[in-house]
């Protein structure tokens, strides 16, 4: 064989080379060489990605719109009758209607959740060979996505973004095996972890054997740093208990076929509750002047001070109660402490 | 290397790269979808030898490692191993129409069983057994599908530009 010693030293070379990339990369944190260069490269391709991914859409679209025509034959029924002008072309149209259905379903997602999704395109779906489920849509940090915001297609949850270049992101799909989002079933207080399992249906483990969990049952996020509350995540369609017994788990059917993508919507702003200000000691803010309520219960050693009293009695309470009791007794003990007026 | 030689590698590469995120992968076929670049780094190994085939892997490796979200290397030691594999078989396939279709089979298995072993290595929850068995039977069977349409093009274009410096090695 010509020249088979040198290559394979320089297989050697290539595969060490490549190991070593890993090794670096398995622990290294979103800085340093590496992530530049992986950020670099996204930055080159995410725009032609953009380009050819949009041209290429059309095509994706009709392609896409294909195994879910058999579940379209009762609506198209309908259509046919109620559009008589549109028989001709409906055929044909199975690809733009797969993406009505989708702005259809976000439409339904801002309206009955009151989140306000940016609108991206799929342009790219994951490479092939890794065994991940991503895919690229078209806005990125020029449109204000940053990496870990929920992202909704149709109306329910589709996964979070991980890498944002300037005008792509990559989204981790809901079908990612390492995709984990805390869960609660409508209606109940169940606290859960759904997973994605690739191809097979994804799954929610309970960690309450208490909660009741039927088929049919509609699960939705829990909320966290990263994923909105209250997005549907999917229904029930089964429930196993663990051979454990301290933990039950169901499948989900989601709501979102990762399979065919195109309209998606990235929640930039989670909900807002209530506006909530750090809860503070009791009878700090009412006046001096105020009569304090007679306590029915007995509160055990009462911290008193008078306004004149160490001014550290509202800060540490305990570490003043005794001095201030010994010193100075309060004629009328309250429950409350008196607050330090200046 | 010829300047030539390089652009044709390049091209290649960012074509399928390009075609595989935007079409490939959208397609709906039943299974895990079939790797183009798998199939190129096996054209070239076929069409140029080991050198080549390891090269062009390794480089196609980088590139689809950058763009996805596990750890840079992964794909370019397996694409990489696998055109080395395949372009030992160089000689004896040049001879037959039936070998390719073996050579991108090998390839395929190799580069999958190189992955699906570094993934355990790492502990890559993506790695199961059912993932791996479900692009065994599916993806690389499409690889060998797409052999007579890619092959012949890359070896074609090869021999036109009538460099091949990296066989005589």
């Amino acid at each position: 064989m010509r020249g088979s010693r040198r290559v394979r030293l320089i297989l050697i070379l290539l595969l060490l080379t490549a190991f070593t990339l890993t090794a670096l990369d398995y622990n290294a944190a979103k800085t340093g060489p590496l992530a530049s260069l992986r950020k670099g490269i996204d930055t080159v391709f995410g725009p032609v990605q953009r380009v050819v991914g949009s041209a290429a859409s059309s095509v994706g679209n009709a392609l896409g719109g294909l195994p879910r025509l058999g579940s379209y034959q009762s609506d198209n029924r309908k259509l046919l009758e109620e559009n008589g002008r549109l028989k001709g072309q409906i055929a044909s149209m199975a690809g733009l209607q797969c993406q009505v259905d989708q702005l259809n379903g976000l439409m339904h997602f801002v309206g009955y959740t009151g989140y306000r999704p940016v609108p991206a395109h799929v342009v790219a779906v994951g490479p092939a060979s890794s065994f991940e489920w991503t895919a690229t849509i078209d806005v990125g940090s020029k449109d204000g996505i940053k990496p870990a915001m929920t992202v909704v297609a149709y109306s329910g949850l589709l996964g979070r973004t991980v890498d944002v270049g300037p005008s792509t992101s990559k989204v981790l799909l809901i079908a990612d095996p390492s995709f984990q989002v805390g869960g609660t079933i409508i209606g109940q207080s169940s606290l859960g972890v759904a997973v994605g399992h690739g191809s097979r249906p994804m799954t929610y483990s309970l960690a309450s054997t208490r909660s009741i969990v039927r088929k049919g049952d509609v699960l939705l996020t829990t909320g966290s740093d990263t994923y909105a509350p209250g997005v549907p995540i999917g229904t029930v369609t089964s429930v196993t208990p663990d051979t454990n017994a301290i933990s039950r788990t169901a499948t989900i059917a989601p709501y979102v076929d990762v399979s065919a993508l195109d309209l998606v919507g990235v929640i930039t702003e989670p909900a807002r509750t209530a506006p909530r200000t750090p809860l503070r000691p009791l009878g700090v803010g009412p006046s001096p002047t105020s009569t304090p309520c007679p306590s029915a219960i007995n509160h055990g050693p009462v911290p008193t001070a008078t306004p004149t009293a160490a001014p550290t009695a509202t800060v540490r309470p305990t570490a003043s109660s005794s001095p201030s009791a010994t010193s100075s007794p309060s004629p009328s003990p309250s429950p409350e402490f008196t607050p330090t007026t200046p | 290397m010829t300047i030539q030689r390089f652009l044709l590698g390049a091209a290649a590469i960012l074509t399928a790269l390009l075609l595989q995120l935007t079409v490939v992968g959208r397609l709906p076929l039943p299974g895990a979808e079939p790797d183009l670049l798998l199939v190129l780094v096996v054209a070239f190994a076929l069409a140029e030898g080991p050198l080549s085939g390891m090269v062009t892997g390794f480089v196609a490796g980088i590139l689809a490692d950058a763009l996805s979200v596990h750890e840079l290397g992964r794909l370019a030691l397996a694409y990489a191993l696998a055109g080395y594999v395949v372009g030992l078989l160089q000689d004896e396939t040049a001879r037959s129409t039936l070998l390719p279709f073996g050579a991108v089979l090998l390839g395929g298995l190799t580069a999958l069983g190189a992955f699906a072993l570094e993934g355990v290595l790492l502990a890559d929850q993506h790695i199961t057994v059912y993932s791996v068995g479900r692009a065994a039977i599916s993806s690389v069977p499409y690889a060998v599908v797409l052999t007579p349409f890619v092959v012949p093009v890359v070896s074609g274009l090869v021999r036109r530009l009538d460099i091949d410096p990296l066989r005589r090695l």
